[in-house]
């Protein structure tokens, strides 16, 4: 049986196909059609199956990465939406958090309001703090709500009322009121999507379902159709925690799904972790614009609930009002804008920096000579000669080594009184710092020491930085998987199918009623079994998680701690408040333990996992990997004369000594002086420091 | 990107650009940290969720070397407060000391704002200081929150001189004693508090890391040489900017205290000229009203910082120039002692961190719009709208005291609208989301919306203010207001007109309202009901070049009424 992945990304759509008992990997490329994606994931599907000759009822799993919910964010593509609250509260969503998200910029704007004003409608009823219904539902406003709802003609409605999370009686009356009067709408409860307390973060999520959910509809309804006429399996789609969900579930939820791409790249450098014993990971993904790093603790991914889409959430991490707010589970990657197109530039006082601005693929870097006159890190790896002309792009384009050394002379080297070659050291050194933050804040600042952790590295520019970043943090080994360019898509294959839960249960832990918490927990099973029912895992697969969102009665932001109990019960609590001090104090330096402990969100997690996969290396031909030698620079040595490696031509088990690159297809791995890098059976090239 | 130097920036370290750059950029992300820890771990909802705080870190004279991204009110005083610590015990820190103070006549803004400074110290030598300023939502004195209409500094609450809160590693019960028995909620406060010390010692140990790889030595140098960058590149700007000589004057709507037989407060007069020469700035406040008997008289760096935060909108808009000690070294501020701008012991202040910052930094836009016109924005709210509530909760039996702070509109800027409902200028904090409010403390939140023709017409709008109500639910309790703007509104700037002004009244169970004083505590019964309008921003350019299309929108959106389409904007409803 075959498993199929499918990411679509910004250039290139990548299928990833692997056979379950061999455990082939194969990798087609397709162009993004951005105009219709789903073009573009049918070429390449039928494209991958022809190419192995997979029958498609030998598939046993798609899965699929997408941006369709990203993209409409982003380019404000959605539907017409209405929102509806508790009167005198119509503006929460544009009232936001009130805090703005560039300090000193005059002239910056707020993130677009999803649904104006003139749509946005308000009902009489109130539910107190404790749940009470202070104001009945008012039923004449409802049906004047109704009216208003037809004579608007929008697609979908986001219903948020305040206090849902504690009662959602009035929520769920007139959103009932509405399916029955408006059976054409998509109508979203806040208290189905995000029982959860804070408002505005609720009305947020919820509008950003009604936003995206009539395109999402749409768009996989037409490709699960598509992809069952060529007798596939039933669809599934990456969610943004890590996980695939079903058609259903992404539409039922169509927030959860906005980091899909990323988080099928952390899962599959789990999966390559625990196909090569490593428990234990930081994750580093570069490309042309970003890099993103993420903590693999034990084999689990965490996951924030902070987060906005469209936004700079993940570089600026402590400005809010960048995107758009959305509180569901979302893989914890710190982001920083640097990748192989980041300019590197001297600010007026001439101080040398690098990023954010990128030159992106067009023009590109200035070796690309499309007009990019701008030195960029790409250009920087040019002249120092970790990256060849030959190699970039797998040779397919022609690369003008001079123009970069030009752009280095002109905008840096010069100004600076530097030669190009320090100019180029200058800016990589600059790069991997702020890429090397992003690590140290999914590591050191959560009480993580990097030097017990392998770092694996991806993303078409990765494996060119990794060892000088496994370098800056001490960090004692560098995995590059097969395949760095279109790893995202293998990670679709290997990721189990998961459904999260969450819902806010405000209470003293220590005086908490353990059967009400036991209740809602285990709704929450039923639920979830009943969608693991469906997707035919074995039972023995199934896995249930139960974690509480605990934090010191006075404070403002949770800690998830699991709960390891098969029931609730005081004990059980107990043991879960002693946990969180010690959490507590792992991730911030400091605890109190005579403080009560407050619970403020039951969650639970269901996973069927897949059979594992066994990877392993295709054959190769045969032929030295040597394949030249070119004059490389590295901090430690200066200029060698380095020997260049095709990685295709390595044999398993095969050991290369730095200083050395080796080069693929999609890209270029640097073993520094000091390094070994080790080809295993898997294909996968593990760095070592030989020191 | 264009390059100007010819030689990098002025480096008495000597150190190669990459390790300039690497140390500066490592010395932000201490301070984003700092953030993290204090946000995540904290206890009143003021820190937690609005973060009313600011994390920076100090050379070892008690300069600022990096801010995070804060508040733009703390960038003048926090380095005042720092250096104080820095003077008193001048050969006297020793590792594992922390410090605590809150005097605003030693650099600190108000009481309520409690600076936890930690020195850090690499292989026994300084290097420098971690300071984190929190507002404390009560620091005791007569009224909840600390927000009374007082007449000295003594009424205003616990007032620390700087004091060590641990010394070599050992905490000072003494002194976490005499605290506790100061403020209203006290275990509350020493949540805060290790959360402020937590986040200055991740602060230490990274300045610590940062010794270790790249020499004490060599770090000292290039802290100093951050701040000949700062002062190197606002100087640069400056110069391309055209001279100018231009006089504001502009009107506080009073001090909070009303003299007997007085049914009204008593305005207070602020005279700013503003002059710039080549690359030099001289903000000179002669003919400002004298001291006043409520806490609305601006220590001296309340008001720099006021004047900082407009400049660095002014002058460096994409934030390029980091916001340190060196970056005002081109500003000189002359303002006369004893005058509301300057304060003199022992008057009350504790109005003026919130109040008088936010004017002092509209003022320089409105002188600077003489000279400068496309690189101001019109006055924003001009209040941070301080609302607090204190009582005893029936439900707990214990006390509380709610602090919040309610966001009106930007000032409109040229081209575009100012944005509504937004923090402008000085501050940046959050606001408290309701259900917080309402799981926290006896109050009901009836309304929080954007209201109708509250921003300034012109060519560009002013950003719409916000309505905000609070009934009283559980007991009585003690509610103050402090607001500006009530009496004279935003300005408009560039021919642009003024936003509406602000409100502040009471209701009753029955209905019945009552404006209140623009600063003013009252004892309410359950069913009373605090009601507030925090303005609008101004206007920008004349009201008739408007573009109809932005009209008929705001007129859809309710942005404004069609009566003011009417009167305002000469337009009537969208004939087309």
């Amino acid at each position: 049986m075959w498993r199929i992945g499918v990411d679509i990304g910004g250039t290139f759509t990548d299928v990833a196909v692997i056979d379950e008992g061999g455990s082939a990997i194969g990798l087609a490329k397709t162009a993004t059609t951005q105009d219709d994606f789903s073009r573009g994931v049918m070429e390449g599907l039928r494209d991958a199956l022809s190419r192995h000759e997979i029958v498609p009822s030998e598939v046993s799993l798609l899965a699929h990465a997408t941006t369709v919910v990203t993209n409409a964010l982003l380019e404000e593509k959605g539907a017409r939406a209405a929102l509806v609250t508790t009167r005198g509260f119509r503006d929460v969503l544009e009232l936001r958090r009130s805090a703005r998200a560039a300090l000193y910029d005059l002239f910056q704007d707020p993130p677009s309001v999803l649904i104006p004003r003139h749509r946005r409608l308000e009902v009489s009823e109130r539910v107190s703090a404790r749940g009470e219904i202070v104001t009945p539902l008012d039923r004449e406003d409802a049906e004047r709500i109704i009216g208003q709802l037809r004579a608007m003609d929008v697609e979908a409605v986001a219903i948020t009322l305040l206090f849902s999370f504690l009662n959602d009686s009035h929520e769920r009356a007139l959103g009932k009121m509405i399916r029955d009067a408006l059976p054409h709408l998509k109508v979203y409860l806040s208290c189905e999507i995000l029982p959860e307390v804070q408002e505005f973060e609720r009305t947020s999520t919820t509008a950003v379902c009604a936003y995206v959910g009539p395109l999402l509809d749409s768009y996989l309804s037409e490709l699960q159709d598509a992809t069952e006429r060529l007798g596939l399996p039933k669809l599934r789609v990456m969610g943004s925690a890590g996980g695939v969900v079903d058609v259903p579930e992404a539409l039922r939820m169509p927030a959860a799904i906005v980091e899909s791409g990323p988080a099928a790249g952390v899962m599959a450098a789990r999966l390559m972790g625990q196909q090569t014993g490593r428990e234990t990971l930081l994750s580093f993904d570069m490309g042309g614009t970003t890099a993103k790093a993420c903590l693999i603790l034990d084999g689990k991914v965490e996951t924030t609930a902070e987060y906005e889409v469209g936004g700079s959430g993940n570089q600026n991490r402590w400005l809010h009002g960048t995107g758009h707010a959305i509180r569901v589970p979302v893989i914890d990657l710190a982001e920083v804008s640097a990748g192989g197109g980041s300019i590197a530039w001297l600010d007026r006082a001439g101080a040398l920096q690098v990023g954010p601005h990128s030159a992106g693929a067009d023009p590109g870097p200035a070796c690309y000579g499309r007009g990019g006159d701008h030195p960029t890190v790409t250009d920087a790896n040019l002249v120092l000669g970790y990256l060849d002309g030959a190699s970039l792009l797998g040779g397919q384009m022609d690369i003008d080594k001079q123009a970069s050394i030009q752009a280095l002379t002109d905008r840096i080297a010069t100004p600076l009184g530097q030669t190009p070659r320090e100019a180029a050291a200058a800016i990589l050194r600059i790069v991997n710092h702020s890429m090397a933050e992003a690590l140290r804040i999914v590591s050191v600042e959560r009480g993580h020491d990097p030097r017990q952790f392998g770092l694996i590295a991806f993303g078409g520019a990765g494996p060119l930085h990794a060892a000088a970043l496994a370098e800056e943090l001490d960090m004692p080994e560098v995995i590059v998987p097969p395949i760095p360019g279109g790893f995202s898509a293998l990670g679709l294959v290997g990721s189990d199918i998961r459904r999260d839960y969450a819902r806010t249960l405000y209470a003293d832990l220590a005086s908490l009623e353990p059967g009400e918490a036991e209740a809602i927990w285990q709704e929450m099973e039923a639920d979830g079994r009943a969608m693991l029912q469906q997707t035919g895992i074995d039972e023995n697969r199934w896995s249930v998680q139960r974690s509480a969102g605990l934090r010191y009665s006075r404070q403002a932001y949770e800690l998830d701690v699991p709960y390891d109990q098969a029931r609730s019960t005081t004990e059980g609590f107990d043991a879960l408040a002693k946990a969180f001090h010690d959490v507590h104090q792992q991730t911030y330096g400091h605890h109190n333990p005579n403080e009560p402990v407050h619970l403020m969100t039951l969650r639970l997690t269901v996973t069927g996992a897949l059979p594992p996969l066994e990877l392993r290396q295709d054959s190769t031909t045969g032929m030295d990997s040597l394949k030249g030698r070119r004059t490389v620079w590295f901090e430690r040595t200066g200029e060698v004369d380095c020997a260049i490696h095709d990685r295709a031509r390595m044999q398993p088990g095969e050991t290369i000594t730095g200083p050395a690159v080796v080069e693929s297809y999609d890209s270029t791995i640097v073993v520094p002086p000091g390094w070994k890098a080790v080809n295993d059976e898997r294909g996968c090239i593990c760095m070592e420091r030989r020191t | 990107m264009t390059n100007t130097s010819t030689q990098g920036p002025a480096m008495t370290s000597g150190t190669d650009p990459a390790t300039f750059t690497i140390i500066r950029n490592s010395l932000l992300k201490a301070t984003e940290e700092m953030k993290i820890v204090l946000a995540k771990t904290a206890f009143s909802p003021v820190l937690k969720v609005a973060g009313d705080y600011s994390c920076g870190i100090f050379d070892a004279k008690g300069r600022m070397v990096a801010q995070g991204p804060d508040l733009p009110v703390h960038l003048g005083s926090m380095p005042v407060a720092v250096t104080a610590v820095a003077r008193a015990f001048d050969g006297d820190i020793h590792d594992g000391d922390i410090f605590i103070h809150n005097d605003p006549y030693q650099g600190g803004t108000h009481l309520p704002d409690v600076n936890v400074v930690t020195p850090a110290f690499h292989e026994g030598r300084l290097l420098g200081f971690a300071c984190l300023r929190a507002h404390w939502p009560d620091v005791g004195g007569d009224t909840p929150g600390s927000y009374g209409t007082v007449t000295s500094i003594f009424g205003e609450g616990l007032r620390l001189p700087p004091v060590r809160l641990y010394s070599k590693g050992q905490p000072q019960r003494d002194v976490h004693a005499i605290i506790t028995a100061n403020v209203r909620t006290p275990d509350e406060r020493m949540g805060d508090l290790n959360a402020q010390v937590a986040a200055n010692t991740r602060a230490c140990t990274r300045l610590g890391a940062l010794a270790e790889r790249y020499g004490t030595d060599l770090l000292i140098a290039v802290m100093e040489d951050i701040l000949d960058y700062s002062e190197k590149l606002m100087r640069m700007r400056l110069a391309e900017l055209p001279d100018g000589d231009a006089v504001f004057e502009d009107w506080l709507d009073g001090d909070g205290i009303l003299e007997k037989g007085q049914t009204s407060d008593e305005v207070i007069h602020i005279r700013m000229r503003l002059e710039k020469s080549g690359q030099d700035i001289r903000v000179d406040f002669d003919g400002s009203a004298a001291k006043v008997a409520g806490p609305i008289n601006a220590p001296l760096a309340v008001t720099a910082s006021g004047v900082y935060c407009a400049f660095k909108m002014i002058i460096d808009p994409d934030n390029l120039i980091p916001a340190n000690s060196g970056a005002w070294r081109a500003i000189s501020i002359a303002a006369p002692e004893g005058s509301v701008v300057n304060a003199e012991y022992p008057s009350p202040v504790v109005y003026a961190n919130t109040e008088m910052s936010h004017r002092v930094c509209d003022m320089v836009f409105g002188a600077a719009a003489a000279f400068w016109p496309r690189n101001v924005m019109a006055c924003s709210q001009g209040t941070s709208g301080v609302v607090t509530f204190g009582g005893s909760d029936p439900s707990s039996g214990r006390s509380y005291v709610s602090y919040e702070v309610v966001k009106g509109g930007m000032g409109a800027r040229p081209g575009k609208d100012g944005i509504n409902a937004i923090c402008a200028g000085i501050a940046n904090t959050m606001n408290t989301p309701v259900e917080i409010v309402e799981l926290s403390f006896p109050l009901r939140v009836e309304r929080y919306e954007i209201v109708e023709d509250s921003g300034g017409p012109g060519q560009f709008r002013g950003g719409l203010g916000v309505r905000r109500s609070w009934r009283v639910l559980g007991g009585q309790s003690n509610a103050t207001v402090c607001f500006e703007r009530t009496i004279a509104p935003p300005f408009g700037v560039c021919g642009g007109d003024d936003a509406a002004p602000a409100m502040v009244r009471v209701v009753d169970p029955e209905g019945r309202e009552t404006p209140l004083n623009s600063k003013q505590s009252v004892a309410l019964a359950p069913g009373w009901i605090v009601d507030v309008i925090a303005p609008g921003g101004g206007g920008y350019g004349p009201v008739g070049d408007r573009d109809p299309a932005a009209i008929q929108r705001d007129l859809r959106e309710n942005y404004i009424s069609a009566e003011s389409a009417r009167s305002a904007y000469s337009a009537g409803p969208d004939a087309s």
